[in-house]
């Protein structure tokens, strides 16, 4: 399946690892008028997720990231500080501020809500977004300096 | 031959509607009433039944907006009274033999709550002390006068709110009998239901097992806030239309404060303030609960599933829509097989008699309505 429906591209490479350091995001246009996809380097981690938010179609990759906030029932303080969980692993839509989990896309207020994500392989120091997990390059010998996986790529660092 | 101003509702010339028998029916408002503060002397302490001649009765704060006619009663009732040119059924109180005839007999009641009258404005008294004892002595004047008279009568006890201590020691004395089923609060006081300050009463409540009622009292009375939002209106038929704000303001209290989190069994029931209210509150909040989250993390489910789950709302005074279909279409949208109860508000002047108030209901829906929520949300 290509980047888009309307043309053929399979493959993007979106920057050098480096561009993307992690806690960071580049956002790419691969197709002139298109959404775009939004690339993010959680913890090491390389995601790609559409950015369209499938809520009400606002640009989800150019949200705040962020944690999310646990705490029990008020009094809450009696039982400690507030604490924020999973940071730099959830993103918010900037039009109504759902919140998404950049590993997965899944949204994390309503869970019929999934934003599309894409495969993501380090090739030679490059981050390369996949339309289809099926082109992605072979895996490489464990042991390797730079590991690919279906779902994400992992920086050489 | 005497004529009697009035008319009872099943006599009534062209009276068509009759309740259904064999469905069952719980009445989730009635109002049980003292005829003068006199009543209460047996059960106060001395202290206070000599305040009270002192002060010329109980004190309790009004807010100065009219009710009609002569307060609230229905004058059919009154007649029956055979004085209706002098007394109101609310302003004289009522009583257990008059509920029997004309409502519990003549409807064919399954089940009566008895929600009480006048000591609403105990939480905003000033004196907590006084509060609670009038309280106090409410509810025992309440068991022996109706509850110790008739099985079908259940109760909802008299608390005052403002020394939550206090609130809980009356909890504790009766909330074990198997007659008394929930507590009665006023939708006017001083902060909403949420608020942790009224977690002690709530926490004694759900270990009881009693449902939280809210009912229209106060607003705009001794320490409570206005009526509505933006102040004071001039008239009683404003105040009316102020409820489903008072009513709106407690359940989002409720569920933003998590109260259902920390207190997963607890029932609330919030009477005589309208119904369709709700279906705005839950897409409303559904929507900005997707969005704002973050800032209340305790909130853990949508809003409207703990509305659903733990909040049900009276049918009386029962909105009118404009045609039968917008109406069931709005019954659906507030899932009113989960939400709605019968209330009557017996023997109020704009009470909702138990046949004549819905059209002809599926079913499912009208066992729902008329008897199984309520059954459910009372362990009947
Ligand atoms: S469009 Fe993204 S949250 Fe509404």
């Amino acid at each position: 399946m290509p980047l888009d429906p309307s043309s053929d591209i399979r493959r993007v490479v979106a920057g050098r690892v480096e561009e993307i350091p992690p806690g960071e995001r580049k956002l790419i246009v691969p197709f002139r008028g298109r959404a775009g996809i939004g690339v993010f380097n959680v913890n090491g981690d390389y995601h790609a997720l559409r950015n369209l938010c499938p809520h009400k179609l606002g640009p989800l990759c150019t949200g705040r990231v962020s944690g999310r906030p646990e705490a029990v029932a008020p009094p809450s303080s009696y039982a400690g500080e507030p604490e924020i969980e999973r940071d730099g692993e959830i993103v918010r839509c900037p039009w109504h501020l759902w919140e998404f989990d950049i590993t997965t896309g899944q949204c994390l207020v309503d869970p019929k809500m999934r934003v599309k994500t894409y495969p993501v392989a380090i090739e030679e120091g490059e981050v390369v977004v996949y339309a289809d997990p099926a082109d992605l390059p072979p895996q490489p010998p464990s042991g390797a300096a730079v590991p690919a996986t279906m779902a994400r790529g992992r920086s050489a660092e | 031959m005497v004529t009697v101003p009035g008319a009872r509702p099943i006599t009534a010339p062209g009276w068509t509607g009759q309740p259904r028998l064999d469905l069952g029916l719980v009445d989730c408002d009635v109002h049980q009433g003292i005829k003068q503060p006199e009543d209460l002397y047996p059960y106060l302490p001395r202290v206070y039944r000599e305040q009270m001649i002192e002060q010329g009765g109980m004190r309790i704060p009004g807010s100065g907006y009219f009710n009609v006619p002569q307060n609230a009663g229905r004058t059919d009732l009154a007649a029956a009274n055979c004085d209706a040119t002098k007394h109101s059924t609310h302003k004289m109180g009522n009583s257990y033999e008059q509920l029997r005839d004309e409502h519990l007999d003549l409807w064919h009641v399954d089940y009566a709550l008895l929600t009480g009258a006048g000591v609403y404005g105990a939480s905003v008294l000033p004196d907590p002390d006084f509060a609670a004892a009038l309280c106090r002595a409410f509810n025992d004047w309440t068991m022996e006068h109706w509850i110790a008279r008739d099985e079908r009568l259940i109760m909802a006890m008299a608390v005052s709110t403002s020394d939550p201590r206090l609130a809980v020691r009356e909890i504790e004395r009766i909330g074990a009998d198997p007659r008394v089923r929930a507590i009665m609060l006023p939708t006017g006081n001083r902060m909403p239901y949420g608020n942790r300050f009224y977690h002690p009463i709530w926490e004694a409540c759900e270990r009881h097992g009693l449902v939280i009622g809210i009912h229209p009292g106060n607003e705009g009375a001794g320490l409570a806030g206005p009526p509505t939002g933006v102040g004071y209106p001039t008239y009683y038929i404003e105040t009316r239309m102020a409820r489903p704000q008072m009513a709106m303001a407690h359940a989002v209290s409720l569920i933003a404060e998590g109260v259902f989190e920390k207190f997963p069994r607890l029932k609330v029931l919030i009477d005589e303030c309208d119904q369709f209210w709700a279906v705005g509150l839950m897409w409303h909040m559904d929507a900005d609960w997707k969005s704002l989250r973050d800032q209340t993390p305790w909130v853990k489910r949508l809003p409207s599933e703990y509305f659903r789950e733990h909040i049900r709302v009276g049918s009386q005074p029962m909105l009118e829509a404009a045609n039968n279909e917008q109406f069931l279409c709005m019954l659906d949208a507030m899932h009113a097989d989960e939400t709605l109860v019968y209330s009557s508000d017996w023997p109020h002047w704009d009470w909702d008699d138990p046949a004549t108030t819905f059209p002809k209901l599926p079913e499912h829906l009208h066992r729902r309505v008329f008897a199984d929520n309520a059954r459910e949300m009372f362990g009947l």
